[in-house]
């Protein structure tokens, strides 16, 4: 086949069915890094380590951390006996602890993730063989194989649906896994594939199928296709709707046959797994910070060091010389070499001021912070026995400084489940919201399958009395007026609707005695309390979002022809007909329904007359066979229809929240965080939800459409700076904090993500906003919209949801979270925190969050304080020791100082320290704006620090010297005067800092001086010291210094010095701010809360959700999947271009016209 | 009770919930206030005391370097001169009160060096023979000599020993009077007890032990002829090689000689003229460094401090300074609350 002339560009992907050898000579192969070949296996690898490449590539992967690097250097440095300053093993036995612990730690993820691969990997399907089919695993499926899939089963790799067990070859599949949503899709085969291959006598058929697919290179868009089946010397257009793709589940199928097409998961050939999105490393701000800190202090440090190094040369060129001692010990050696071997002698001695001690202990304490979060109680959930669960360990502090909270709806706020709560009919409304409702008592109905969170007694007895007509109209409308499908199983029928909301409301009508039982192209039939009805199903008037309602003509088994039809209020009001009666009942209901933030459908029914059904089925047919512009044809052809309607009653629906919901986003709120939500949904059900998990208040105006498009356009690129202009934003500006709220969708989501000066407009105009809604989001998208946020604010942003769709969000943000759901775990798997409910939120960001970053900050000010403090001393001591790169401490104490006399107190510092109560995190929820705002490290903070430490270090060398220099001062005492001092200031500056002393902190506080004292008097004790007189030489000294009463007075002085300004900020903060704290701590008055509750200015109207997007009403109209006989759809290209298939089935026909 | 088994529930425990006990120290102007109050106070309270006791201790330092042409040393400046002697006097006003500490003190001199400070073998001065052959290598250059031999005690911190030795005469009538002046126990005990030891004597004779080492080429006698007149104080247990080893810490030192503990002179010294007789040995002038006497006594506190006493007054006064502050800063604070 000569591919370039007779395909279209682009199209150059083969697959041959059956024909094994010619894939496999083509598989792809990889050795290292070298890739060649063309068709992935089918074989999951998310492991990253083999044996033999764990070793070099898990250092290569720890060594491009820098710091790791740069201590490497360091103990490669201090090997070099010319310049070793201290010993080698000070930096080198730490480095070995840490390498270890984190390989240890990649070696066991990566084997999970190895067992995770082979579970999958494992799975079973069914592969044509010449042999008949047999069960093969997943990972030795390949492309150009017919698998054979049964119901419920997960699709194993993209296939080509070639014939299915169901009539016209349809078939049913669950796209959960990948979009999230929960509604039936279906899939259907070839014309061509689905009449040539009988599915009755498969094997033999697909057994001598030879087709040959040409389609696009593996690409991550799931939502398009494009490709052409050659066979039997005819071409054959396929689309997405002829394939079915991996992760998804069969449903509602018996068999089905497929090629595959697209295999693989690393290589991701398959769809899903090119839309999974690239693994990130996620960094906090507080790390990048740090980052940069260590990049400065190295930087420092090196500048320093080039000085020192500098000053170690004219010493050596001008004063050395003169002293014979020095000559000889210069051996000959030039003085700029010998700054030069100082140079690297410096860089050793400072190198403590970046320990390898800050990374270790930063890292216990984000374990320690995952660890509390996965203990903590409030946040586990009983019913699915799920703690909470932290994932990432490095992001803790940045769960108290998130700013943009982006959230997905169904399944995260809502718990996807949709009720029958209310209905109005007549005048009257039924059912109540109280949350404890004893359940009806529904024996009688033998069709009822329970789940109904409807009771109100009176509804049953006025329709089992057969005593009021409304009702029982209201009901039939109910049972006929909807796509769903229906399946027998155990008696009992099962639904399948294209919309959640249809599902309720059929299974209420079927709770309360009207079940619909099946249908077919031409009849529906229910059963009236038992009493089996025919209906001729006559039209489906479809939903469209934009007619917002759908009806279906049908004619009673009476002969009657009758329309039902139900749709959004608005739109059924105006088409009633005149003189409604109870009109003010029906407004007062409405707003009943809409405070309880119910979803309400009005339902109506139109007797119509024969003769107007004649002349409009006329019209309609014609309709159907015109071109163009055939659907406002048809549109203006239905509304002609669906007038003079009589009101039956309204439905309401509950959209459940998940438990706590609204007291969540009202607490973050409060705390300052703007909460976005990103739904796939429509927007009525969207602000629905929005209202009712008070994102919005009742009388938020919604900007929306048009009026944001204009603000949008607005020339300024500044939105703030256009108050000159009088745009309709800036009237409202004064109350526009909690006043609006951005609701955005379709195609200004479209552009949104398109135009560059849009997106800092919206993210500003957003900050002014109460929240913002993002309806109609593609998986993508909002992943696009987390991105946006991210570029154009400097907040952190936090992506919540629970299903597969909210994957490259979760993964896009900051901070993902994962609600363990129905939804399967992919969320989960991805995110970097895992919460059982969203209410936990609001536990993770203004409890641990704040403390995480009150704790994290705490530590790292404080651990760059000490150990800056403690480095710089040499760099003053070196102005007296001829810049000789002579350390001012014994060796011993700079291996132990940061790891044993101070890491103690500070971990308990970084481990225990609260700032305030977990209670006085959810009363005040302003104290989370500390994290958001940064308060706690930013570059001034740090900065004013190591101005600090450098103080310290000026205090503690110069005091001890200056009282000492007129003493007989050995080095070795003044070494053991500055070290005690340096230990007793960093112990201080931890006591200053501890708010909160449990058990702990005392005792790492006791703990690290005992230390110090012990190990100073074994270190330099006689029997050490006999062992190894080169390594204890300090022997005696430290006995010596401290049976001297001037040391001890001169180590007073110097902490209380160098401690001093520290002492005095706080104690000046507790003077300044005491009335305020005062206030926080001991005010018993509960907090004025804002009303949210004004319901006098309501303005919205209920909203009409009943299908997300076009509903089955075409399958059913055309009969395509109910068993009667129609002919299948044929695209066969011919030389003459396309045969259409007969008028009645162009609308199913989704890409018209083709041309070869 | 299977459920409890398999149950992911977390501890109930207050380590888990974070609700262990603790102490939160509340902080108010009415503890902060007084506290840096007592503090001030406490402080200028020790620092009086401190400078006072400082203020009682006598002090009296001389340069003998001769770098002045008038100075009684000058003579001995000049490299040619061997075993010059020279003769510095002075008079003392009031008595000295004893015990009276007699140091010598360098200026200039960088015992605090990294590699000057390095360069001795522990082991080889811990009496360890087997250095003794071939001393370690941070001696170099003053490993072994130029005929390969080992030099013991080996390095350039021993080999630079301070060889300068005074004797302190009260001129009473015009006639001398020789002080004596205790050489026992100038260095650290554990230096002399523990980290110092001499080679075991070879058939009785120190000598013998050191057989096979050449003496550190600036010294003129061999180690353990260190003090002819004392052969307990010879070799590494030699108490001025001792107090030389005990490295300085600053460039400018003073290292302890004798102190005057002995027979009239144990009260103090009495009012009236001395003369220090030094043998001038020890080169400084080339890197121009600086060589003194002084005669200190000490206080519980040691030597004469006064910068010790004067940090305790002004940190004491800072702290009284800064509650005054604070207290202004309060009252006005606390002012505009109020209204």
């Amino acid at each position: 086949m000569v591919r370039t002339s007779k395909t279209e560009k682009g199209v150059c992907w083969e697959v041959q069915a059956n024909n094994q050898t010619f894939h496999k000579s083509l598989r792809r192969r990889s050795i290292l890094c070298v890739r060649w070949g063309r068709y992935a296996d089918n074989v999951v690898r998310s492991y990253k380590y083999t044996p033999l490449t764990f070793l070099p590539l898990n250092l290569y992967e720890q060594f491009q951390r820098a710091a790791n690097l740069f201590f490497l250097l360091i103990v490669i440095l201090q090997c070099v006996p010319i310049i070793a300053t201290i010993p080698w093993y000070s930096t080198m036995l730490p480095l070995l602890f840490v390498l270890v612990v984190r390989g240890c730690k990649d070696l066991a993820t990566d084997v999970g993730r190895r067992r995770s691969d082979s579970q999958i990997n494992k799975r079973p399907c069914d592969v044509l063989t010449p042999e008949g089919f047999r069960t093969v695993k997943w990972k030795d499926v390949c492309a150009g194989d017919i698998l054979r899939v049964h119901k419920d089963q997960v699709i194993p790799a993209d296939l080509l649906l070639l014939c299915s067990t169901e009539p016209h070859s349809l078939c049913y599949v669950e796209t959960a896994d990948i979009d999230g949503e929960t509604n039936l899709k279906f899939r259907q085969a070839l014309t061509v594939t689905h009449a040539e291959l009988k599915a009755d006598q498969a094997e033999k058929d697909l057994a001598a199928f030879n087709g040959v697919v040409w389609c696009e290179e593996p690409n991550g868009n799931l939502h398009s296709f494009k490709g052409e089946l050659h066979w039997k010397g005819e071409r054959h257009l396929l689309d997405i709707d002829n394939l079915l793709l991996r992760g998804t589940v069969m449903r509602n199928t018996n068999t089905a046959y497929g090629l595959a097409i697209y295999t693989g998961m690393t290589s991701s050939d398959s769809k899903i797994l090119q839309n999974c999105g690239r693994l990130i490393l996620k960094k906090t701000r507080v790390e990048v910070l740090l980052n940069k800190t260590v990049l400065v202090i190295l930087l420092f440090m090196l500048t320093v060091a080039l000085l020192l190094a500098i000053g170690a040369g004219i010493f050596e060129l001008q004063v050395a010389p003169q002293l014979n001692v020095l000559v000889a010990l210069q051996r000959g050696s030039s003085a700029a070499y010998l700054g030069f071997l100082n140079f690297w002698g410096y860089i050793i001695l400072l190198s403590p001021s970046m320990p390898m001690s800050l990374y270790i202990t930063f890292e216990v304490i984000h374990v320690v912070h995952c660890l509390l979060i996965g203990w903590d109680l409030e946040m586990y959930w009983e019913d699915n026995d799920s703690p909470a669960q932290a994932r990432t360990s490095t992001l803790n502090e940045e769960l108290g400084q998130v700013g943009h909270l982006l959230s997905d709806k169904t399944g995260t706020l809502t718990q996807n489940r949709l009720l029958f709560r209310q209905c109005y009919i007549d005048g009257k409304i039924y059912g109540d919201m109280s949350q404890e409702c004893k359940p009806l008592d529904l024996s009688w109905n033998r069709f009822s399958c329970g789940g109904m969170k409807f009771s109100d007694q009176r509804l049953v007895e006025k329709l089992r009395g057969w005593s009021s007509p409304e009702c029982q109209e209201f009901f039939t409308a109910l049972a006929l007026c909807h796509t769903v499908m229906s399946e027998w199983k155990d008696g009992l029928p099962q639904y399948q609707a294209a919309s959640p909301d249809e599902d309720a409301l059929v299974c209420a009508a079927r709770e309360l005695g009207w079940v619909f039982l099946s249908r077919t192209r031409e009849t529906l039939t229910i059963s009236e309390l038992g009493i089996t009805r025919n209906y001729q199903l006559l039209a489906i008037l479809d939903f469209t979002s934009k007619r917002r309602r759908m009806s279906v003509l049908v004619r009673e088994p009476g002969g009657e022809l009758k329309l039902y039809c139900k749709g959004a209020d608005i739109v059924i009001l105006e088409r009633l007909q005149k003189d409604q009666p109870l009109q003010e009942d029906t407004d007062s209901a409405l707003e009943l329904f809409a405070q309880n933030c119910l979803r309400t459908l009005c339902v109506a029914v139109r007797p119509v007359p024969e003769s107007l059904w004649t002349e409009w089925s006329h019209a309609l047919n014609q309709a159907s066979m015109a071109g163009g512009n055939q659907e406002t044809m048809l549109e203006e052809i239905y509304d002609q229809m669906e007038r003079e309607l009589m009101l039956l009653g309204m439905t309401a629906i509950e959209d459940r929240l998940q438990e706590g919901v609204p007291e969540t986003i009202e607490i973050l709120r409060k705390a300052g965080v703007k909460v976005w939500v990103l739904t796939g949904d429509k927007t009525e059900t969207a602000v629905n939800v929005g209202y009712a998990c008070k994102l919005m208040d009742p009388d938020t105006a919604l900007i929306q459409g048009e009026e944001l498009r204009q603000l949008l356009d607005s020339p300024s690129p500044d939105v703030r700076a256009m108050s000159k202009e009088p745009e309709v934003w800036i009237t409202d500006r004064k109350s526009v904090k909690s006043k609006t709220a951005l609701v955005i969708a379709g195609p200004e989501l479209e552009e949104l993500t398109q135009k560059p000066e849009w997106g800092a407009r919206f993210v500003n105009l957003a900050g002014q906003c109460q929240s913002v809604l993002c309806c109609r989001v593609t998986p993508a998208q909002k992943a696009e919209i987390v991105e946006m946020v991210k570029k154009h604010s400097t907040s952190i942003t936090m992506a919540i949801g629970d299903g597969a769709n909210d994957v490259n969000m979760i993964k896009t943000a900051h901070i993902g979270v994962g609600v363990c759901g129905v939804e399967g775990s992919q969320a989960v798997q991805n995110a970097d925190f895992a919460l059982a409910q969203f209410s936990f939120l609001r536990r993770l960001l203004l409890v641990h969050g704040h403390w995480s970053y009150y704790r994290v900050c705490g530590f790292l000010l404080y651990f760059l304080y000490k150990t800056s403090a403690f480095a710089l001393v040499h760099v003053w001591y070196s102005f007296y020791n001829g810049y000789s790169a002579q350390p001012m401490y014994e060796s011993w104490f700079i291996s132990l100082y940061s790891t044993t006399y101070t890491s103690l107190p500070v971990q308990c510092l970084g481990i225990f320290e609260q700032d305030v109560s977990a209670k006085s995190c959810f009363s005040w929820p302003e104290i989370y704006s500390v994290g958001q705002e940064n308060k706690l490290f930013n570059p001034l903070v740090v900065a004013l620090t190591l101005l600090y430490s450098l103080y310290s270090s000026i205090i503690l060398f110069f005091i001890p010297m200056g009282i000492l220099q007129h003493s007989t001062l050995d080095f070795q005492t003044l070494a053991i005067t500055v070290e005690t001092s340096v230990v007793f200031t960093s112990t201080v500056e931890v006591v200053l800092k501890t708010k909160y002393w449990t058990k702990y902190s005392f005792a790492a506080i006791v703990f690290s001086l005992v230390a110090f004292f012990l190990s100073t008097f074994v270190l330099h004790s006689t029997r050490l010291f006999t062992a190894s007189p080169k390594d204890y030489f300090f022997l005696g000294a430290s006995a010596n210094a401290f049976s001297s009463p001037e040391v001890w007075l001169t180590i007073f002085v110097t902490t209380c010095v160098a401690v001093l300004p520290s002492m005095t900020m706080r104690a000046l903060s507790v003077v300044l701010t005491n009335p305020n704290k005062h206030k926080i701590h001991s005010s018993k008055e509960p907090v004025i809360l804002q009303s949210w509750f004004q319901r006098g200015t309501l303005r919205r109207r209920s909203s009409y959700a009943v299908s997300q997007g076009k509903g089955f009403g075409k399958l059913i109209t055309t009969g395509v999947g109910l068993h009667s006989a129609a002919p299948p759809q044929d695209r066969r290209v011919t030389p003459n271009g396309l045969i259409r298939g007969s008028p009645q089935h162009a609308g199913i026909e989704m890409n018209g016209s083709y041309r070869a | 009770m299977k459920k409890e088994e398999s149950s992911e529930r977390p501890d109930n425990t207050a380590f888990t919930q974070q609700r262990l006990p603790a102490w939160q120290p509340i902080l108010s102007a009415g503890i902060v206030i007084p506290g840096f109050l007592i503090i001030g106070l406490a402080f200028i309270g020790i620092g009086i005391a401190l400078f006072l006791t400082s203020q009682t201790i006598q002090v009296l330092e001389r340069d003998y370097t001769g770098y002045e042409q008038d100075s009684p040393c000058f003579s001995c400046t000049s490299s040619s001169t061997k075993n010059c002697t020279c003769e510095i006097t002075f008079s003392l006003d009031k008595p000295f009160t004893g015990p009276v500490f007699f140091y010598y003190g360098l200026t200039n001199y960088f015992q605090s060096f990294r590699k000057y400070g390095v360069s001795k073998d522990d082991n080889q001065l811990s009496g360890d023979t087997t250095y003794f052959k071939s001393p370690q290598d941070q001696c170099f250059p003053y490993q072994y000599d130029s005929n390969k031999k080992p030099i013991v005690p080996c390095g350039a911190l021993p080999n630079s020993m301070f060889n300068d030795t005074f004797e302190l005469f009260h001129v009473v009538n015009k006639t001398k009077k020789r002080v004596p002046l205790d050489g026992k126990g100038i260095s650290w005990w554990t230096d002399y007890n523990i980290k110092y030891r001499n080679p075991s004597p070879v058939n009785g004779s120190l000598a013998n032990a050191f057989e096979g080492t050449v003496k550190p080429i600036n010294w003129p006698k061999p180690a353990y002829e260190l003090d002819p007149t004392d052969p307990n104080n010879n070799g590494f247990m030699n108490q001025d090689f001792l107090v030389w080893m005990r490295r300085a810490a600053l460039p400018q030192f003073r290292k302890l000689y004798r102190r005057i503990t002995e027979g009239d002179y144990a009260a103090g010294l009495p009012a009236g003229d001395y003369s220090v007789t030094i043998h001038y040995n020890y080169p400084v002038l080339n890197f121009d460094g600086r060589k003194k006497v002084v005669f200190s006594n000490v206080s519980w506190m040691g030597g004469k401090n006064e910068f010790l006493g004067i940090a305790y007054l002004v940190v004491g006064s800072l702290c009284l300074v800064m509650s005054v502050v604070m207290l202004v800063v309060y009252a006005k604070f606390k002012f505009k609350e109020d209204s």
